[in-house]
């Protein structure tokens, strides 16, 4: 296993303690650098002649027991960053530490072990299940790939069945028998199967309706009580990351624009963007109807394969200036209260209520 | 053109005005399989000149369907309009023979759907498609289209609306192609606007780009705005009067402060509090129990009945449905307990630690 040192990172855990349960509170996934560019072919030749830059540069950590969100709009990358911390796609550059191992290093059979502490759960459950096959079945199947079924197997699908909500004795019934919430539900308990560190939930409640969804959403917060999960939560609703996070990175285009604490995030954004966002999400109470400034921004998100030059946001931004054309900002803790924001003219402004 | 739409001062005042659509005990069914699909049950509602209504419900609660039967878009078979009276200014819409009902459509009666990608015609260029629905109802030149065309899409925030009249709708963002689609709807000042999903498949920032467009169609036209959204968010932005949906009826309808400050149906008060709010940290959601319900068996009585709290154990909700309980003008309940209401506001408050009843602003 490759066991490097991470920068700034903890020190590598040895290898016989990767799969003991990281303490709540300790780093047990340090993302660094993490880039994916699609490459754009055509020609006779087929040839190279561009790339899709969905991540170019992402950065973030989290800790077990936490929740960690990655919240933009479509095309931000968000999703992209979820799949190479699982290596369904394999970065382009970049490191991803698990507690100080770097999975973006590993051979296919090494990231098959890794892959029992890392699991993920998909935003679409009609696609996400194999409609052929039963709901034991489908939960059984993780078991079985890693040689733990024999021991026990049969039970520890009925139990994972009741730890999610599901009656134990639909298990022979086929995914297409059961609703949308049930059938998230048959897929966390599948993530669930193998006793995981860290769940990658991408969108897992964006297609459900809003009761049921919030029964998910109390699910979520119940396991991670139980098990001391860490989540990934990669969401596009602000709402519902607000409920459920810990700590929330907001993505631009490929960039992490804003890291910090949801507190910090959603009462004192520092990036115009977050701002911009947080501004346009209508809020459940007709009597704050247009009591707060809506910052309305101009125009759709560039295309990532051809990103504006130095910060992404500037053309769609207010504040944009001839710095903003030439430089990158960086992602750095602007103001001291511990929040990095990759703005020039970063400013801290409450706008959630107006 | 018509006759100009009057400027009421809706809804505040809307015991007095007429109400431009009124929907009565509408019935429409689907045959299937299975079983007849009841999809809308007796649904009634009035749209008045110049108000938003917002109608919310979860998927399969007929919010839908209703308006679909409103414009005659039902296929049939297998669908069939078995019973009611849609009312527009007086005309039974049901009765019209279709080449009448041809002429409300796009012209009395807009609509602007979820999809724009799936409404336009990917063949032909936008400005093209937008003529063609100024064409159908009014006898003017194709330049004098085309003038009106590029006005109407500078109306809705499209840039460049003289280049972009030519281009196909994959050229155009999803955002600009919904401006695009609602151009479409206000291009005949049609009295009754109907905007089904028109911001779910969009951004947030793009969707409040959006929202100003539609109001801004809204004012322009003074046409009544059917806004259908499960997104309570979006209602609360945008809604004067709400219609709450469950199982193809309605159980709540109110002014949007009455819904989402003092909800008199079990089901409301279920979805405020399964909503995390972007404002206010909730200590805990509380979802409403069990799955929504199959249109083609309902249960018996009180259609809510094995979901809700307050009816748990009682025998009348079991057995007799609902009637709407009139609770003053334009309010109204589905629920026998409704005068319960509070303390289940009061038992959901506790538990999510917010305020729904909340102080007057």
């Amino acid at each position: 296993m490759t066991a490097v040192s991470t920068p700034g990172g903890m020190q590598p855990v040895p290898e016989d303690q990767l799969h003991v349960r990281a303490q709540i509170g300790e780093e047990i996934l340090r993302v660094d650098g993490l880039t994916k560019h699609f490459p754009l072919r055509g020609g006779v030749f087929n040839r190279q002649y561009g790339a899709v830059r969905a991540v170019d540069g992402v950065s973030l950590t989290i800790n077990a027991g936490e929740t960690v969100s990655l919240v933009g709009e479509s095309g931000c990358g968000k999703s992209t960053t979820g799949r190479c911390i699982v290596r369904l796609l394999d970065p382009t550059a970049g490191h991803v530490y698990f507690k100080g191992h770097d999975l973006a290093q590993m051979s296919h059979r090494q990231m098959r072990q890794m892959r029992r502490e890392i699991q993920i759960v998909f935003q679409d459950p009609y696609a996400s299940l194999n409609p052929r096959i039963n709901v034991n079945e489908i939960i059984a199947e993780p078991m079985r790939i890693y040689g733990r079924y024999k021991d026990g197997g049969k039970e520890r699908v009925k139990e994972l069945m009741r730890i999610v909500g599901l009656n134990p004795e639909h298990g022979n019934r086929f995914p297409h028998e059961f609703s949308g919430g049930q059938r998230q539900r048959i897929g966390i308990a599948r993530a669930l199967a193998l006793n995981p560190q860290l769940l990658i939930l991408d969108e897992p409640v964006s297609a459900l309706d809003v009761s049921i969804q919030a029964q998910v959403i109390n699910l979520l917060e119940d396991l991670q009580n139980e098990f001391g999960l860490a989540y990934l939560f990669i969401a596009h609703d602000l709402s519902v990351v607000r409920h459920l996070s810990d700590r929330v990175a907001v993505m631009y285009l490929g960039h992490v624009v804003e890291f910090g604490t949801k507190h910090e995030i959603f009462e004192n954004p520092t990036h115009p963007y977050t701002q911009a966002l947080l501004s346009a999400v209508p809020l459940t109470d007709p009597r704050m109807r247009g009591k707060r400034e809506r910052i309305v921004l101009e125009g759709d998100v560039p295309s990532p394969s051809n990103p504006p030059s130095g910060c992404r946001f500037r053309t769609r931004c207010w504040k944009a200036e001839d710095i903003c054309a030439t430089e990158v900002p960086e992602l750095i803790d602007r103001f001291g209260h511990g929040h990095p924001s990759a703005c020039h003219f970063a400013e801290p402004k409450a706008v959630i209520r107006g | 053109m018509g006759a100009e739409p009057q400027f009421v001062d809706a809804p505040t005042g809307v015991a007095d005005a007429e109400p431009l659509l009124s929907i009565r005990d509408l019935v429409t069914e689907f045959k299937t399989p299975d079983g007849i699909v009841h999809a809308v049950d007796g649904v009634s509602y009035e749209v008045f000149p110049g108000e938003t209504l917002g109608v919310v419900g979860e998927s399969g609660s007929g919010k839908s369907v209703t308006v679909m039967s409103v414009l005659r878009l039902i296929p049939q078979p297998p669908g069939r309009i078995a019973n009611g009276q849609i009312l527009l200014d007086g005309t039974d819409l049901l009765q019209l023979s279709d080449a009448d009902m041809r002429k409300v459509r796009g012209k009395d009666v807009a609509m602007i759907f979820q999809d724009p990608m799936t409404s336009l015609n990917p063949v032909l260029s936008v400005g093209d498609q937008l003529a063609e629905a100024i064409l159908v109802h009014n006898d003017i030149g194709e330049d004098a289209a085309r003038k009106r065309v590029v006005e109407l899409l500078e109306l809705v925030g499209v840039p460049n609306a003289d280049q972009r009249f030519d281009q196909y709708p994959h050229e155009y963002s999803g955002g600009m192609r919904q401006r695009a689609m609602i151009a479409m709807a206000m291009a005949n000042q049609p009295k009754i606007l109907i905007a089904d999903e028109p911001t779910t498949a969009l951004d947030v920032t793009i969707q409040a780009q959006v929202l100003e467009v539609l109001e801004r169609a809204k004012e322009e036209t003074n046409a009544g705005v059917i806004l259908i959204t499960h997104d309570l968010g979006v209602i609360a932005e945008m809604a004067d009067r709400v219609v709450v949906m469950y199982g193809g009826r309605v159980v709540e309808t109110g002014t949007v402060d009455e819904i989402f400050h003092s909800p008199k149906h079990p089901y409301t008060l279920g979805l405020l509090s399964s909503l995390p709010r972007p404002d206010v940290d909730m200590e805990r959601l509380v979802p409403i129990p069990g799955q929504p319900p199959s249109l083609i068996n309902l249960p018996s009585g009180c259609s809510f009945h094995p979901r809700c709290h307050l009816g748990e154990g009682r025998q009348t909700c079991r057995t007799e449905i609902p009637p709407l309980f009139e609770l003053g003008p334009m309010r109204a309940s589905a629920c026998h307990f409704h005068e319960e209401m509070e303390d289940e506001i009061h038992r959901v408050e506790s538990t999510t630690g917010t305020a729904i009843e909340g102080d007057e602003a």
